[in-house]
């Protein structure tokens, strides 16, 4: 047989030796926070928002939806939710929807808070936090901007300030 | 040419145990991997001396294949002895995704109403979808999965007018998750059990939950009302870790319990992981031990068909 076969035969199996390899020398990660989520699908539970009604976000399909996951005991979550209002009412008939998750609490906490800063935006009860959990929140608030197709276009961990909210959706509401 | 064959055999057979038995410590000692190179080595050496010595164009051949086949079936068992990582049990948050380079990214399932019907976990592989892991070994490359059910804890928190409180998890993998993990161990009575512990930041309270089975909880109450039934033990701690009055109270079969102020339920129930072990590549594996077989197979019809040639040519001269 000729001195090329083998050569042939020997390229062969170091191209093989990279392949069964390569695996075993990448690492493992996991998400860091919700900014790992850009480019997914939102998940749609069905929930109730402060005054009982059933909402989803199936609802929201062809807006982009901005969700801020709070709670009555964060004081950032406090401080941030007059900016929402504001951008709220700054891009309510731009193509743009506010939604308030409220994580673990109960519906008359969560409209006793929202009525003590005169949110008007909705507010939705997420009971068991699976919003929390699968938007993988390091902390709160988180919030979280979804294009007019559910998916997921970017995330933030910690509370944002009004110019950080405009920045992210202005363009937003542009291509949109 | 039949001792190389026989270690060639020998070599596919190991590594092949090496798939359908993954994850044992044996595959990545030293002088197991040091023993299947020196195989491989002497078939290599022993098909080169044959098929230098055969005339036959065919049985050089099938020698060849098999010096080659045993070579790529050798390498992926040395490679995963070697190089491979630990064997990882992936423990995940219901909601929670991880992603394990060169596999794709494991989905943990939200727990249906937080009971033991828990959907499986899927890993997403790209260009291939998602694929259902469930507790038979699925293969992916050079690792398999395999999903085990270990028992978790949903805690549930309301206040003493009974309205619901986050639950958070500072030091959890998920923040937001009111699923604990159970992921430490503590010795309690000489009874070595999980724990794991939450906080509730609106009672600016602590919480640390102890699981029992039943067996446990009816030892730890002498046989009182828990027996049957699983069992949570709640120790609550101001939000400074300092012990608060009434603290201490055991949840059973998930009912709630007044405990430091808050009323605590903890629901025992099962949820996946998922381990992973490095195994042989399989494809190139699979791939090996065809040319093995179709080598063998093509050595053994040669000598078959020279056989039965043998003695009409004998018997032609004659």
């Amino acid at each position: 047989m000729s001195r090329y076969v083998y050569w042939a035969i020997a390229a062969a199996v170091l191209a093989i030796a990279f392949i069964v390899l390569e695996p075993f020398f990448a690492s493992t990660t996991t998400h860091a926070g919700p900014q790992g989520l850009a480019g997914e699908a939102a998940p749609v539970f069905a929930l109730r928002d402060d005054r009982g009604g059933a909402v989803s976000l199936d609802a929201y399909r062809g807006r982009i939806v901005v969700m801020n996951l709070w709670a009555s005991w964060c004081p950032p979550c406090r401080a941030e939710m007059p900016d929402l209002q504001r951008l709220a009412n700054a891009y309510a008939d731009r193509g743009i929807a506010i939604v308030g998750v409220n994580e673990g609490e109960s519906p008359q906490r969560a409209r006793a808070f929202a009525d003590s800063l005169q949110i008007r935006f909705p507010i939705w009860i997420d009971g068991t936090q699976r919003y929390g959990r699968t938007y993988a929140a390091l902390g709160l608030p988180t919030t979280v901007i979804l294009d007019a197709n559910g998916v997921v276009l970017r995330g933030f961990d910690g509370p944002l300030t009004f110019a950080q909210m405009q920045a992210a959706v202005a363009p937003l509401v542009h291509k949109h | 040419m039949s001792a190389t064959i026989a270690v060639a055999l020998v070599v596919v057979a190991a590594v092949v145990v090496e798939l359908v038995l993954p994850g044992k410590a044996i595959y990545h000692a030293g002088w197991y991997n040091v023993a299947l190179s020196a195989l491989v080595v002497v078939v290599l050496l022993a098909g080169r001396r044959s098929s230098r010595r055969t005339a036959d164009a065919r049985l050089r051949f099938a020698t060849v294949a098999m010096m080659t086949g045993t070579a790529i079936v050798g390498l992926s068992g040395v490679a995963c002895g070697l190089f491979a990582p630990d064997d990882q049990t992936f423990v995940g948050a219901p909601g929670q995704r991880l992603r394990v380079a060169s596999l794709g990214e494991l989905a943990f399932p939200l727990a249906s109403s937080e009971g033991a019907a828990a959907g499986a976990v899927t890993l997403e592989r790209p260009l291939r979808g998602a694929v259902r892991i469930g507790e038979s070994p699925y293969y992916a490359g050079n690792f398999v999965l395999r999903a085990t059910p270990r028992d978790v804890v949903y805690v549930e928190a309301r206040d003493l007018r009974g309205n619901r409180l986050t639950v958070t998890q500072p030091s959890g993998s998920v923040f937001l998750s009111p699923v604990l993990l159970m992921e430490h161990r503590q010795s309690i009575a000489g009874m070595d059990l999980p724990y794991d512990s939450f906080s509730v930041p609106a009672a600016r309270r602590v919480v640390k939950a102890v699981m029992f089975t039943a067996a446990q909880a009816a030892m730890l109450l002498r046989g009182g009302a828990a027996l049957g039934e699983p069992a949570v033990l709640f120790a609550v701690d101001d939000e400074n870790e300092r012990p608060v009055a009434n603290a201490i109270a055991l949840s059973a079969g998930g009912r709630a319990v007044r405990a430091g102020g808050l009323m605590l339920s903890g629901q025992v129930t099962t949820y996946p992981s998922v381990a992973v072990a490095a195994t042989p590549n399989l494809i190139a594996t699979a791939f090996g031990a065809l040319l093995v077989l179709g080598g063998l197979t093509a050595a053994i019809v040669t000598s078959l068909s020279r056989r039965s040639t043998a003695p009409q040519r004998s018997h032609e001269r004659s």
